[in-house]
């Protein structure tokens, strides 16, 4: 594979990682969630208007989009989580495809300083997201950065899985009315992790919009959002490196590889299906994630004490 | 004005019967299983594609074609339930197979954990089948066997397709007649009971499993037909058809009162009719709009809150 080739792969699997980990917050906390490319979309939009419209670099603009992304899965959150789960999982998708409708109609254009026309155009899309261009940045720097950005949310993620809110949050995900029992802010915790969600699904978006420079409604259809669900139930929900693992199993095996060209769903799709049946907390789940992390610490203590035994 | 007016909410009305036709299968899965089948237009959708096919390939008549729909319908209907739905109820009766894992709590929590992860497998078995069908036919656009009529109506000043007006009665029949005969036949007895309480009806000497798999490939079954008759009125069929079928349909049963077999029949004329005027409002966009919009306000109804989850089904379909 040539290094092009391989380094826009590699931007893929990192803008895709963020998505399903916030596929997999929500999944943390026991709701389903269908509309996350809702946030996607919000991201690269938002992203894409701060860099082109109000000139902004990359950086604050990822942050705007970020930001627009967190309110938004707040604002949502705030009545469709008090839904039942399986109400949950169809008003998410509900939402997610009316802002991809309105995303449709939406026409917003103006002319830049060199006379292009610009802004979300509708069906058409969102044309000439050029920061990265007009900046020089090369895609292998671009890569650096998405990979810097991932490297510090499962760095963030995982510092959490180790606190009392993370604990707090498995606990609302396997039994909420015991959570709720024991005195634990069953809703609360659950809004805080979609806004999180929103936020990280966002960041993917603005990441994206930066790096094809160009966005259109048809990007956030529903199968983003089946995917990003699918890579979190697929890689497992033990440890935050679940969703990653799913993510590498489907773009760097099914799609990158010719074997599957055409049957890349019919794989994807029954893989999830099966593993929903009978391994449903995904590949990485929390018994072998224990087990694991078991046999690590052990056989760390081991090394530990044969000085000691020689010293002896 | 007035006239175009009214206009407008005839063709919802017949537009909300051809919703109605294709929601009744999933508001009969629902009803059966207490499952909701994302995978619903997928498994109509292969089963059209499978019929344009066939009518492409060897020149097949439409009623070879429609008998091809509905067979290849329920069997992907009967797949979905093997692979997502079968021993995934709540209370297993003794002897009724395994439970959904084995290795303790699916990815979600709350009362109906186990709807939700059948409606995630579903969901992804919803992709499986849609690209089958796409690799068969991989055009956009595909013929199908048309059994339109040229012919217009007119009544006063208002215009009227009469195949469009027989699929509409189609429907309201078809929708009545199944409520009547799951209320009044003994196999609807049958189904019923398996829906309602699953341990009673065990133990009342009715096999619920089959009972409930007969249901799903029914409604499978009864899926193919309503893309039959729709595509049949548009004479061709596009990769969108799934997506179709299960947003339609499913907006139309959730109206009704998911389960309710009467009330499918209501939510999709209703739907039908905020559909067409949203559309002489706002254009084909406020069209798609109006129709999520309305399963939000749906969802969202302050009055709902009081009933946790969906009304029961057939206990309360009128």
């Amino acid at each position: 594979m040539p290094a092009e080739q391989a380094i826009g792969l590699a931007t893929d699997m990192a803008t895709m990682s963020l998505l399903a980990l916030s596929a997999f917050l929500l999944l943390v906390v026991g709701r389903i969630s269908f509309g996350q490319q809702a946030y996607f979309g919000v991201g690269a939009y938002t992203s894409a208007l701060a860099s082109t419209a109000a000139q902004w670099p990359l950086v604050p603009a990822l942050a705007a989009g970020c930001v627009a992304g967190a309110l938004a899965a707040l604002a949502l959150g705030l009545p469709t989580l008090r839904l039942a789960g399986l109400q949950y999982a169809v008003a998410t998708l509900a939402f997610a495809e009316m802002l991809r409708i309105a995303l449709q109609g939406w026409h917003w254009q103006w002319t830049t300083d060199d006379g292009n026309l610009i802004g979300p155009n509708g069906l058409e899309g969102f044309r000439d997201i050029r920061w990265l261009l007009e900046n020089d940045v090369s895609a292998l720097e671009f890569l650096v950065l998405a990979a810097v950005v991932l490297a510090a949310v499962l760095f963030g993620l995982g510092l959490l899985a180790r606190r009392r809110a993370g604990v707090a949050l498995r606990m609302v995900g396997h039994d909420d009315t015991l959570a709720a029992a024991s005195g634990l802010p069953v809703a609360r915790l659950r809004l805080a992790a979609a806004t999180v969600a929103g936020a990280l699904a966002a960041l993917g978006g603005g990441l994206y919009a930066f790096r094809t420079t160009y966005i259109e409604p048809a990007l956030i259809d529903p199968m983003l959002g089946v995917h990003a669900v699918g890579y979190a139930l697929i890689g497992g929900m033990g440890t935050v490196f679940g969703p990653l693992l799913g993510v590498m199993f489907d773009l760097g095996l099914l799609e990158a590889t010719r074997v599957f060209a055409g049957w890349r769903m019919v794989v994807f799709g029954g893989l999830v299906a099966l593993f929903l049946r009978w391994r449903p907390r995904g590949l990485l789940d929390e018994t072998l994630v224990h087990r694991l992390a078991q046999n690590f610490v052990r056989s760390g203590r081991q090394s530990d004490r044969r000085p000691l035994e020689i010293a002896r | 004005m007035g006239i175009e007016l009214l206009q407008r909410t005839l063709d919802g009305l017949l537009d909300g019967a051809s919703y109605a036709l294709v929601g009744l299968g999933l508001t009969l899965t629902f009803g059966t299983l207490r499952r909701l089948n994302l995978a619903y237009g997928a498994t109509a959708m292969l089963g059209a594609y499978v019929g344009a096919w066939l009518h492409l390939r060897f020149g097949a008549p439409a009623w070879a074609v429609a008998m091809a729909v509905v067979a290849v319908a329920a069997l992907a209907g009967l797949y979905v339930e093997w692979l997502c739905f079968a021993g995934t109820s709540d209370d297993t009766p003794p002897g009724a197979g395994a439970a959904t894992s084995a290795r303790g709590g699916g990815p979600v929590a709350g009362a109906d954990a186990r709807e939700v992860v059948a409606l995630a497998s579903s969901f992804a078995v919803w992709m499986q089948l849609e690209q089958l069908a796409v690799n068969l036919l991989p055009r956009h656009l595909n013929p199908f066997p048309s059994l339109a009529s040229a012919g217009e109506w007119s009544i006063g000043a208002l215009v009227l397709r009469p195949d469009r007006l027989v699929l509409a009665l189609l429907a309201v029949a078809l929708c009545l007649g199944l409520a009547e005969w799951l209320a009044r036949s003994r196999r609807g007895l049958a189904w019923r009971a398996a829906a309602d309480q699953r341990v009673a009806a065990h133990l009342a000497g009715i096999a619920v499993p089959q009972v409930q798999r007969a249901a799903f490939a029914a409604a499978s079954a009864l899926a193919g037909f309503a893309a039959f008759a729709v595509l049949a009125v548009d004479g061709q069929v596009t990769p969108m058809f799934g997506m179709w079928i299960l947003t339609k349909g499913l907006v139309a049963a959730l109206l009704g009162g998911l389960g309710s077999v009467r009330g499918v029949l209501g939510g999709g004329l209703l739907l039908g009719v905020v559909e067409a005027h949203a559309q002489g409002m706002f254009g084909a966009f406020g069209r798609e709009f109006a129709g999520w919009a309305l399963l939000v306000v749906v969802l969202l109804a302050p009055w709902r809150r009081p009933t946790r989850g969906f009304p029961r089904g057939f206990a309360h379909a009128g």
